[in-house]
């Protein structure tokens, strides 16, 4: 079981990368560095704090999981928000296709 | 070609997907790693160690059933000579104990309080609690079995590093948890055995034996006195006397064969358990590599188990290798951490910063005839060992943020005080977890 689950990570985790792949190239270098990174740090915090919050929920740690819940999980979604944001997936202003092209 | 599909192929180039390439790659890079995964576990140990590089720290020889395990904490070789026993400093003169001024003993005497001694009368205090009971007369049972005369015929042992490799795996063989060999502390055994539990009660040590035997090698064998158990209990109610029992008795039960294996194969050899020491046997615990001296003042903590064990030993005069002592970083994390001492009901551990000199040695200095007062008069359970249960290097299952914590944990003051309160927030160790409540509790006769 341990050794599928950590292969399901590895597939989400390459999964994840082709989604965002097409949008995380920018015209700065530090930009696009800054979105792999907080993609990095993003599923390697939601799985830990996954894998945390299973364990000691599993084992009855009751004040252990609840707290892993807001502090694991708030820190995932805050960084989630964040990677979208700069992925450009919601707060930008789409450009509109070009419709009418020239002979 | 027309403008709809020109359209159609743009769109396409935008849009994300997994081509074969990248299937095929993110197939064979999976594939890699299950290999590497599934190489490590179904290898032989030490093939499995050279490819995972995980050989870790090997202690004395190398047992083939359980090889050395600290877990993640970083842990230092240390020595013991005539200025350190371990982490432990030796500042003077170590003068010999008498076994009738161990806690229980001093109960039995009078010197107490005369309520401890009503609720402790022939071992009530354990005995009030039936599986307790159950567990104490069984090894009471083993006290004459400890000692003998060896085999005429002494069997050849050219490897010492050998026999110690083989000992190790016949008491793992024999359901220990943890194995040690160290040299003897010639100051651990007792100046005086405790004269018949009658005669303590009058207070009388003119029957008092005196310890002449003066073996090298002293192997300490230890047992975990169950996890589960310890998160489900508050520490001191009704199965705490029993959790001791459980460590003592099959503890017993391991160096009694032990020791009867050794003499068969004609070399002296003494067990020391529960019911028939001569030893003290916390130093032992120490110079075999085991663990530290903790804030508990008498509780020997080791890498993975904490203090949530009991040991028994064998001294012996088998050709043997013995192992080293250890520093994990136990001193300062029981300097910042203090969790036992907030924790205990009796207030006898102490809150101070640093170590106390007594008997020749630094060390913090627990007031022992609190905690054995409030042991025997415990009205809500049996015993108590609430400092194990909330202790952080004791109550926790094994994973890997409990495995950090351990690395974490065994680096420093700063190190040790963050992994502290990180304890605390996540509310480890106070904590009692239902589910786990196996047992019965019996308040009317407490």
């Amino acid at each position: 079981m341990g050794t599928f689950l950590v292969f399901l990570a590895g597939v989400l985790f390459l999964a994840g990368l082709l989604f965002i792949k097409p949008r995380a190239n920018m015209d700065k270098k530090w930009k696009t560095i800054l979105n792999w990174a907080l993609y990095v740090a993003w599923y390697a915090i939601t799985w830990m704090g996954i894998s945390f919050i299973y364990i000691n929920a599993s084992v009855g740690h009751v004040k252990a999981t609840s707290t892993a819940i807001f502090l694991f999980l708030g820190i995932s979604v805050v960084l989630a928000v964040v990677l979208a944001r700069l992925l450009g997936f919601f707060g930008k202003q789409q450009k509109k296709a070009n419709t009418s092209l020239e002979a | 070609m027309s403008i709809e599909k020109q359209e159609g192929k743009q769109k396409q180039k935008q849009e994300p997907r997994i081509n074969r390439r990248n299937f095929l790659k993110a197939g064979a890079a999976s594939a890699i790693s299950m290999g590497i995964l599934g190489m490590a576990n179904a290898l032989p140990v030490q093939a499995a160690e050279t490819v995972s590089n995980s050989a870790g720290q090997v202690n004395g020889a190398r047992s083939k059933l359980h090889p050395t395990n600290y877990g993640s904490a970083s842990v230092k070789m240390a020595d013991f000579n005539d200025q350190w026993l371990g982490t432990t400093k030796i500042v003077g003169p170590i003068k010999k104990f008498h076994e009738a001024d161990q806690g229980f003993n001093l109960v039995f005497r009078h010197k107490v309080s005369e309520a401890a001694f009503e609720a402790n009368k022939f071992y009530h205090a354990a005995a009030k609690y039936p599986l307790g009971d159950a567990l104490a007369k069984f090894t009471l049972s083993l006290a004459p079995m400890v000692s003998g005369k060896p085999a005429p015929e002494k069997l050849n042992i050219p490897d010492p590093e050998q026999m110690s490799q083989h000992i190790k795996d016949c008491a793992y063989f024999l359901r220990a948890d943890e194995v040690g060999i160290g040299k003897m502390p010639s100051f651990a055994y007792y100046e005086f055995k405790a004269p018949p539990l009658a005669d303590m009660m009058k207070d009388d040590l003119s029957k008092s034996v005196p310890v002449t035997e003066s073996l090298p090698y002293v192997i300490v064998v230890m047992t975990d006195q169950n996890l589960e158990t310890t998160m489900a209990s508050t520490g001191y109610d009704g199965i705490s006397g029993s959790q001791s029992f459980l460590g003592y008795h099959a503890t017993a039960v391991i160096t009694v064969i032990l020791a009867n294996y050794i003499r068969n194969l004609g070399y002296n050899a003494r067990a020391h358990h529960f019911s028939n020491y001569a030893a003290i046997l916390g130093p032992c615990l120490v110079s075999a590599g085991l663990g530290e001296m903790t804030r508990t003042g008498d509780c020997i903590a080791h890498p993975t188990l904490g203090f949530r064990n009991k040991v028994a030993a064998v001294t012996t005069d088998l050709p043997l290798l013995p192992d080293r002592p250890i520093d994990f970083g136990a001193q300062d994390f029981c300097r910042v951490c203090k969790k036992c001492a907030d924790n205990c009901p009796s207030g006898a551990i102490t809150q101070d910063e640093d170590y106390i000199e007594k008997n020749g040695i630094l060390r913090w200095q627990s007031d022992i005839k609190k905690c054995v007062e409030f042991r025997v008069t415990n009205k809500e359970g049996s015993m108590c060992g609430r400092c194990m249960k909330v202790c952080p290097w004791n109550s926790k299952e094994d994973s890997w943020f409990h495995q950090a914590g351990t690395f974490i944990g065994s680096k420093g003051e700063t190190a040790s005080n963050l992994l502290k309160q990180v304890d605390d927030m996540f509310g480890y160790g106070t904590e009692q977890i239902e589910k786990y409540k196996w047992w019965l509790e019996w308040p009317e006769r407490y």
